[in-house]
């Protein structure tokens, strides 16, 4: 019995202390002990933090993803639908371009996702700014650099925002609590804050650090655009009042930054990219880029992916097979005519540092005579008129003779492809002529990256540049443009800012014409490469091959004297433009020279809508466009997610507030 | 038919026996049969012991045998009652009455921290018991119950070791989980685990469906509760249990491939319609029906894959196209197998007065269908329980289950390319059946086809393994101390500890070789996911029990802590070197790539009381009132606690006078209200937490923070449901028709809902109690005895579930909520969007043009939407609209058994009625592989589906194509035959007490279907059709 007595004391003594610890109040405190909350960033820590992690969302988010070359070069007379249609709504605007992109297949980018990543960083910045001004620290880091990189970042998203769907919702607070009501703000109003911001980010940042950091300098130059943009035709219903100070401003903003970030010497030093953090990112011309290593621990998905974007299908050409320096070719984006049109292929080598022409045979069983190595690819650029080459494409399975890699081994090329074949004196024979439309053109190989650690690696380790100084002299060219139209100063005064980059594209005395390098050739390890497999990294280009002329060392001279007549290539677009106001045709010299300079930079979409040419551009130059571009397309559509989701007095939208909020014509 | 048929062999033999018995009989007996209450039982078995001389009671229970001798002795039985024997005793005249057997009314019910007997049950509690679950091979108890409780909507998954997925009566909320709560032996389970049990271990599943029953589990009871009771040992002799089965699965397909000449044409019109002008009528291709070999060259990447190309050119041999000289590769074939699954169970179960005791050990390994599938378990319990003392219990209660899945193709943590999403089989059927796995050379092609999205499945099964190990432990531990028993003044007083710790580890490794088709081309891949959890629940329960008169009282009082706790840590890395290290060797320098790591921990925490009255007045009017009080830790600070109250009453009409007729043996109405709740949301989400992250500047990695793409609500506070019940029970016509009918409505408030929100705010959603839902839906369950006589009994058991949803109001009244597919007044899951109604034709040229004039891109053969507002503009404001609901509102399941001597057999019907399946529609790129369609093309026009359009991406041509894919879903499924043979106790006498075989088909096919080439009980085309053998025996 005393056994029993003693189990019961047990069991009374447990109830009593488990019934008694139940009602410890604490007991059901929930204790975050993994992560921080958002109170960290009332703190000095934490306001750094949040200001690095807003350099992220602000900065390498976009370059994930495909949605950022949708909004930027796509639909342009740069770029049109590669191999893969994927995003075809981007380039077409055909009916599947709306508020509601149709996803066509998974890759397909939603009408929303430009849009949602930049409120996104607008939230994060809000939150910065908000905190960095309450915040009581008298810490230079808070109070100065972070405040500086807040309104910096808020205003680069805004600015892509207007850039992008014109006026749009401006929340300039952190938001704490749910809110439904929004209406968009006018363009003006849009403006007017990024330009308030980025002049307070002006006094608040430091002059060095870039282009890892963002500087004064950075700031100046995007107010340079921001003034400009606001001075552009796509605002001209309203900003007559601002337009003359604010490209009076540009000049002067342009000037202070080109006098501390001197162009690189060599065009081509800027793609030089020869592994992570290699020297060719840290160039002074650069005045902020996106920041990608290799590290895993900062790649929270897949670092810079654009380097999948641009490369046309070499592996499923004969004798090729895919390999790390050939990238993965997703092939969305492939080279217009325009681009063959642009550049004074002769003397221009920026056309020739751009793409890729040659590729090397890596398959793992080339055809005899043919080993690894011989160039297996060629893309031979050249003009109308040209009777060399009997078709398009000249390859085994074709009656013509194979080309000869006559300045290499002499052995056979398996596959040439020509832009302008014997006969054909018209554009498109490389998109139209062949049944493999679009897979095959000469690759943008700014983002070809070769340290990815496998060949089907979409993780991508290159820094993305976001500004550097030639377009600001470009900015400065075309404010004078701009002016001297409004009465002050002459057309000629915008041409030694251009020349100054084309004095830097012309080839230097005794520079090989047809070396070739790019990113692709970073292969970090013989042992990534597949078993098997050559690298399909060609050394050379066909800069010869192209332009049938001997092979020569001398500098070429790229300089424009005067505005009339301007460059060969400069008035042949005017023709086809159709173009005879002075204005126009120093207007178009600028769209053309920041073709030639910024190709594929991720500016080409907004600067041709803000100068109404959008329209005219890709009826004329991207084929895949032309039958649907209209003055609609000027602008993005507000995504229907947006409109869906917004209400006004307590009531979600009707069809036809929705119809009033849209951008015309969606 | 059958019926017909039955009913006239079951007359025949009847007559036959009876005409073999008539013989050298020499005794005449008189009797009359009547259950315990005097009402006369007809159909009772008259059996003369030893002999197979019998008969049945006729009308008013009266009967008349002839046996040998007065000294004969009778066997009496009855369905529902107890056998008797009884000696003659040379009387001409017997009167017999039957005691009702256990396995009905007087059966225990568990209704939560309690078990009341079935009559006394006052909520809606529905369950099945051992028979129920031995009728079929299942692996898990959720199987066991499909389609035997009304209300009770169970899925079926075919991949080996993975549960269904259950829902009772519909479901309520918009975001938090609608999973109902699983109480094992009186301890909630804190998270899933149901699979760990075996099947055989289980004495009955009680399922309490209406508010009244759940509403004393308040905080987890509003899903419902599944309550269940492992077989416990028993006062007498030691029995030993042996079950086994050997299960034979075949997959089945039902969604048939083009054919390679059929696949040819159909991306030859691709072409054909890719390069049409629609203003010209020209296309820069030829016609599908106009091939020729210079254009199919580059439509089939000659090049790329010459062993395809050599297949496809055998077409082309006499010079014209004759398709049907190209043959087809069966893809399927490759990649699937003759599943077997073996399941076998062994238990001893015995006790005394001082100690009761049941253990088991279960085996079970199943093979599955798709290669690199399979299942194996291990499972362990035992329990014991001590009568220390008149005044103390001691009990104990473990289970233990080790199980690995090998769940087969994984995707992983690797970047795919193409779509080899949805397992291996799917993967086999991406593959052009044009191309063929090897070579010449007999090498492996990697991709068949030439195109880089399609790799090849050849020995995919040794490329892509993920094999998942789980060790799971939980039990339950009780004292038990009767007051009454020490302190006679405290007669009926009881306190009861209750302590189930549960303790489990879980191991995921992932291997996906460079070869598999999961993996895009990135070097060899793999992971390793461990996660233990302990969690445990503490209860303090009192309880008083007593009766004085005509009344009987019950209280319970409870004060109840639950704790959980999960920590998990992966590793993954590229390029691992050798296969044979799968994931075991995840060191840096070892693997090539670089390793990236995490780790985590989630702590959760619950607070209960409870306090419930449960009061009966002569056993006729029952009375049960409960409140509960739940704190959860999840939800925000001041909003943590709520409180459930509920009322249930019950009358059992039958025991009024009035209702004391023959043909109702018991009748009862029930009554019931109560509330509950609901706050499942993930911890720590209404905190505002914010993610960590580096950026590097140049090389200089630095920390970095953002807030969560979440708004922190510090509001969020119980999502709660009310419902009310009313229900009725019987047992009719001596029992031969009994079941139940329930009639709900529920109201849900406060919605936990994630929902999006405008992300000019930076947010992207938030947490939030908004809204509200309701629901209403009938219960019925029907058993009938449609056959009793002496031999053969047939009786038929229905279950059906019809409920509505609806959506009553959002965050802002009565606003749909377009982003989030929420609309008020409609049901809580709907398709939103454009409805197609047919396709163009030339003849619609005019309204083409309309159309077309305003923004469209319509062509003859492209899908034709329904232009809502007429404006001759399809658009996103005006056009889309609420296509259909995708809950079925019919869940029904029926149950026919044949009992025949020692023969029975059964067959178990399955449905869904009444609902819409959106399964995508077809994209018709022509890139990829496509099941048989009629198509459109111009020899076509009347066809079901668009036009295909090449497309090199994949990319759909008609960008409506979702609309054609919205169909009408419902289906009557014969699930499972089964035929059993009982041993009569003659022949195992001696050995046995109990020994039964089987045979059973699983899934012998569909009745009816309006999807023909999906079967939507498992919502995909393929299913497995399984034939098992199976023992049961006790000795």
């Amino acid at each position: 019995m005393s056994k029993y007595k003693s189990v019961f004391k047990l069991l009374l003594f447990t109830a009593v202390l488990s019934g008694g610890s139940s009602c410890k109040k604490n007991f059901l405190d929930e204790n975050l002990k993994t992560a921080r909350n958002t109170d960290f960033y009332k703190t000095d820590a934490g306001i750094l933090q949040l200001a690095v992690g807003t350099y992220y969302q602000v900065f390498d988010v976009p370059p994930n993803g495909e949605w950022y070359y949708c909004a930027a070069n796509y639909g342009t007379d740069e770029f049109h639908i590669g191999g893969d249609p994927s995003n075809s709504p981007w380039n077409n605007y055909d009916q599947t371009f709306n508020s509601v992109v149709t996803a066509v297949n998974t890759n397909t980018a939603g009408a929303n996702l430009q849009w949602d990543a930049l409120y996104t960083g607008i939230g994060d910045a809000n939150l910065l700014i908000a905190n960095a001004t309450a915040s009581t620290s008298t810490s230079a880091a808070v109070k100065s650099t972070s405040l500086g990189e807040g309104y910096f970042m808020r205003a680069y998203c805004y600015l892509r925002l207007v850039s992008q769907y014109g006026g749009v919702p401006l929340q300039l607070t952190p938001v704490t609590t749910v809110q439904l009501a929004f209406t968009r703000a006018t363009p003006q109003d849009v403006y007017a804050s990024i330009i308030a911001d980025l002049t307070k980010a002006q006094t608040l940042l430091p002059t060095t650090g870039g282009p890892y950091h963002i500087t004064k300098d950075a700031a100046s130059h995007y107010l340079a655009k921001a003034l400009l943009s606001r001075a552009s035709e796509i605002n001209s219903s309203w900003n007559s009042s601002t337009v003359a100070a604010d490209l009076a401003q540009v000049g002067t903003l342009c000037d202070q930054v080109i006098a501390n970030h001197p162009l690189a010497a060599d065009f081509a030093s800027i793609w030089k990219f020869s592994g992570v953090n290699s020297a060719n990112e840290q160039l002074p011309e650069i005045l902020l880029s996106a920041q990608f290593t290799n590290d895993v621990n900062t790649n929270l998905s897949n670092g810079n992916t654009q380097h999948l974007y641009f490369v046309s299908r070499y592996d499923i050409q004969d004798q090729m097979a895919r390999d790390l320096t050939g990238d993965r070719p997703f092939s969305r984006l492939a080279t217009t005519y325009y681009d063959y049109d642009v550049y004074d292929l002769v003397n221009d080598s920026r056309f020739w540092k751009s793409f890729r022409t040659k590729s090397a045979i890596n398959g793992a069983s080339p055809t005899a005579p043919n080993v690894k190595g011989d160039l297996g690819i060629m893309f031979v650029v050249d003009q109308p008129g040209d009777t060399r080459f009997a078709l398009s494409k000249i390859c085994k399975s074709t009656t013509a003779s194979l080309v000869q890699d006559v300045n290499g081994t002499g052995r056979n090329i398996p596959t040439t492809y020509v832009a302008y074949p014997n006969g054909r004196i018209t554009d498109g024979a490389l998109n139209t002529d062949l049944t493999t439309a679009g897979q095959s053109f000469p690759s943008l190989s700014k983002y070809i990256d070769g340290s990815r650690n496998s060949l089907n690696d979409v993780v991508g380790h290159r820094d993305f540049i976001l500004a550097r100084s030639a377009e600001t002299y470009l900015m400065a060219a075309e404010a004078k443009v701009r002016l001297a139209k409004a009465g002050t100063g002459a057309y000629t005064d915008a041409l030694p800012y251009i020349n100054a980059v084309r004095t830097r594209a012309q080839f230097a005395n005794g520079e090989n014409r047809a070396a070739y390098y790019d990113g692709g050739n970073t292969l970090q390890s013989a042992s990534l490469q597949s078993p098997g497999v050559g690298n399909s990294f060609y050394p050379g280009n066909s800069y010869y091959e192209s332009n049938n002329i001997p092979v020569t060392t001398a500098t070429s001279s790229l300089t424009i004297a005067g505005i009339s007549p301007l460059p060969a290539q400069d008035e042949y677009i005017i023709g086809v433009l159709g173009l005879s106001d002075p204005y126009d045709r120093m207007l178009c010299l600028v769209l053309d020279e920041r073709s030639r300079e910024l190709m594929g930079e991720y500016h080409r979409w907004e600067d041709l809508s803000r100068t109404n040419t959008l329209v005219a551009r890709a009826k004329a130059f991207n084929v895949d466009a032309a039958a649907n571009v209209a003055s609609k397309h000027n602008l993005r559509p507000i995504p229907q997610t947006f409109l869906d989701g917004i209400q006004q007095n307590g009531k979600a939208l009707t069809p036809a507030q929705k119809t009033a909020m849209q951008n015309p014509g969606y | 038919m059958n019926k017909r048929l039955l009913r006239k062999n079951v007359v025949l033999l009847f007559l036959l026996v009876s005409f073999f018995s008539g013989h050298a009989q020499n005794f005449a007996v008189t009797g009359k049969v009547t259950d315990d209450s005097g009402a006369p039982l007809e159909g009772a078995t008259v059996l003369e012991k030893g002999t197979k001389n019998s008969t049945l009671t006729k009308d008013g229970g009266v009967f008349r045998l002839s046996v040998l001798s007065g000294k004969a002795k009778l066997i009496i039985s009855f369905v529902g009652h107890e056998s008797q024997e009884i000696a003659v005793d040379d009387r001409a005249n017997l009167m017999l009455s039957l005691k009702k057997s256990n396995d009905n009314l007087s059966d225990i019910v568990v209704v939560g921290y309690g078990a009341v007997k079935r009559s006394d049950v006052t909520g809606a509690v529905a369950g099945i018991n051992q028979k129920d679950i031995r009728s079929r091979p299942v692996d898990n108890a959720l199987t066991a119950m499909q389609g035997k409780v009304a209300g009770v909507d169970v899925g079926s998954n075919e991949r080996p070791g993975t549960l269904p997925t259950i829902n009772i009566r519909g479901v309520r909320s918009l975001t938090a989980s609608n999973t109902p709560l699983f109480v094992v032996d009186g301890i909630p389970l804190i998270s899933g685990g149901i699979d760990n049990i075996n099947p055989g271990d289980i004495e009955a599943i009680d399922v309490l469906k209406d508010a009244s029953a759940t509403a004393i589990y308040g905080s987890r009871g509003a899903n419902g509760v599944v309550i269940v009771t492992t077989k416990q040992g028993k006062n007498g002799k030691v029995t030993l249990g042996f079950n086994t089965s050997l299960t034979l699965d075949n997959i089945v397909d039902d969604e048939k491939m083009m054919n390679a000449s059929d696949y040819i044409s159909f991306r030859r019109w691709g072409y054909y319609y890719a390069g049409l002008n629609p203003t010209t009528g020209i296309s820069t291709y030829p016609r599908g029906d106009q091939p020729d070999i210079a254009h199919d060259k580059t439509y089939f990447a000659a090049t790329t894959d010459p062993t395809a190309w050599a297949n496809i050119a055998k077409g082309w041999a006499g010079g014209t196209w004759d398709g049907s000289k190209v043959s087809t590769t069966d893809w399927f074939k490759i990649v699937k197998q003759q599943s077997v699954t073996s399941d076998n169970i062994v238990s001893v179960a015995g006790g005394t007065d001082k100690i009761k005791a049941y253990a088991s050990f279960g085996y079970l390994n199943n093979k599955g269908t798709i290669k690199g599938q399979s299942y194996e378990r291990y499972t362990a319990r035992a329990n014991i329980d001590f009568n220390a003392s008149s005044w103390l219990n001691f009990g104990s209660n473990i289970n233990i289950s080790y199980s690995t899945q090998e769940y087969g193709q994984s995707t992983v943590g690797i970047a795919t390319i193409g779509t080899p999403a949805g397992g291996l089989y799917e993967s086999a059927r991406a593959l052009f059946s044009y191309a063929k796995p090897y070579d010449s050379a007999g090498n492996r092609i990697l991709f068949p086809g030439g195109d880089n999205a399609v790799k090849n499945v050849v020995d995919e099964w040794k490329y892509n393994i993920s094999e998942r190990v789980n060790l799971r432990a939980f039990g339950s531990f009780y004292g038990q101390i009767n007051a009454g028993a020490i302190i006679p003044a405290l007669k009926g007083l009881r306190y009861r500890l209750n302590f189930g710790p549960d303790f489990s580890n879980f191991r995921d490794g992932t291997y996906i070789d460079a070869n598999s088709v999961a993996n895009g081309g990135s070097t060899s891949y793999a992971s390793k996911v461990d996660s233990s959890t302990f969690s445990y629940t503490l209860d303090n329960l009192l309880y008083y029990d007593r009766t004085i008169g005509d009344h009987s009282i019950g209280v319970t009082l409870l004060a109840s802590r639950t704790y959980y706790k999960m920590e998990m840590d992966s590793i993954t890395g590229n390029g691992v070197p050798l296969s044979s290290q799968l994931w075991n060797a995840l060191t840096s320098g070892t693997v090539t790539g670089a390793l990236s790591t995490k780790s985590n921990l989630t702590e959760q925490q619950l607070l209960s009381y409870m306090g419930r009255l449960n009061y009966a007045f002569k056993d006729k009017y029952l009375l049960t009132v409960s409140a509960r009080e739940d704190g959860s830790s999840v939800l925000s600070a001041g909003h943590k606690f709520s409180w459930f109250p509920s009322a249930a009453l019950a009358w059992r009409i039958s025991k009024e006078g009035f209702m004391k007729a023959a043909w109702v043996n018991d009748l009862k109405l029930r009554v019931g209200a109560g509330v509950t709740g609901n706050s499942a949301v993930q911890p720590y989400s209404t905190q505002g937490a914010t993610t960590s992250l580096f950026y590097p500047f140049l090389s200089t990695n630095t920390a970095g923070s953002i807030p969560n793409a979440i708004l922190a609500n510090k509001k969020v506070g119980w999502e709660k449901t009310t419902q009310y019940n009313i229900g009725v029970d019987f047992h009719l016509f001596n029992s031969r028709v009994s079941g139940s009918a329930d009639v709900y409505t529920s109201t849900t408030k406060d919605l936990l809902l994630s929902r999006s929100i405008p992300i000019v705010t930076g947010y992207t959603s938030t947490l939030d109690n908004i809204g509200e839902t309701a629901n209403k839906g009938v219960d019925i369950s029907l058993t009938t005895v449609n056959i009793r006589q002496k031999n053969i009994i047939w009786s038929t058991t229905v279950s059906a579930a019809w409920q509505k949803d609806h959506i009553v109001k959002l965050s802002n009244g009565t606003q749909p909520d377009i982003n989030n597919g929420w609309f008020p007044g409609q049901p809580l899951s709907v398709i939103y969007g454009y409805k197609a109604i047919g396709l163009w034709h030339t003849s619609d040229k005019g309204a083409i043009q309309a159309f077309n004039a305003n923004g469209n891109a319509f062509t003859p053969g492209s899908i034709r939407i329904q232009d809502v507002n007429g404006d001759n503009k399809i658009d996103p404001n005006n056009d889309r609209q609420i296509i259909g609901w995708t809950r079925p509102r019919w869940i029904l399941g029926m149950t026919n058994t044949v009992i025949y001597k020692e023969w029975e057999l059964s067959f178990f019907l399955y449905s869904r009625l009444h609902y819409m399946y959106a399964y995508g529609g077809e994209v018709e790129a022509g890139r990829y592989f496509n099941r048989k369609i009629n198509y459109y093309t111009e020899n076509n026009p009347n066809a079901q589906f668009q036009k295909p359009i090449f497309n090199a991406g994949g990319a759909a041509g008609d960008s409506y194509y979702a609309s054609l894919g919205y169909l009408k879903a419902s289906f009557i499924k014969v699930r499972n035959v089964s035929l059993a043979y009982n041993f009569n106790k003659s022949v195992t006498r001696n050995w046995a007490t109990n020994l039964r075989a089987y045979f059973q088909v699983q899934n012998p096919g569909m009745l009816y279907s309006q999807i023909k080439f999906l079967d939507m009980d498992v919502i995909g085309p393929t299913w497995n059709r399984g034939f098992t053998f199976g023992i049961n025996a006790s000795f």
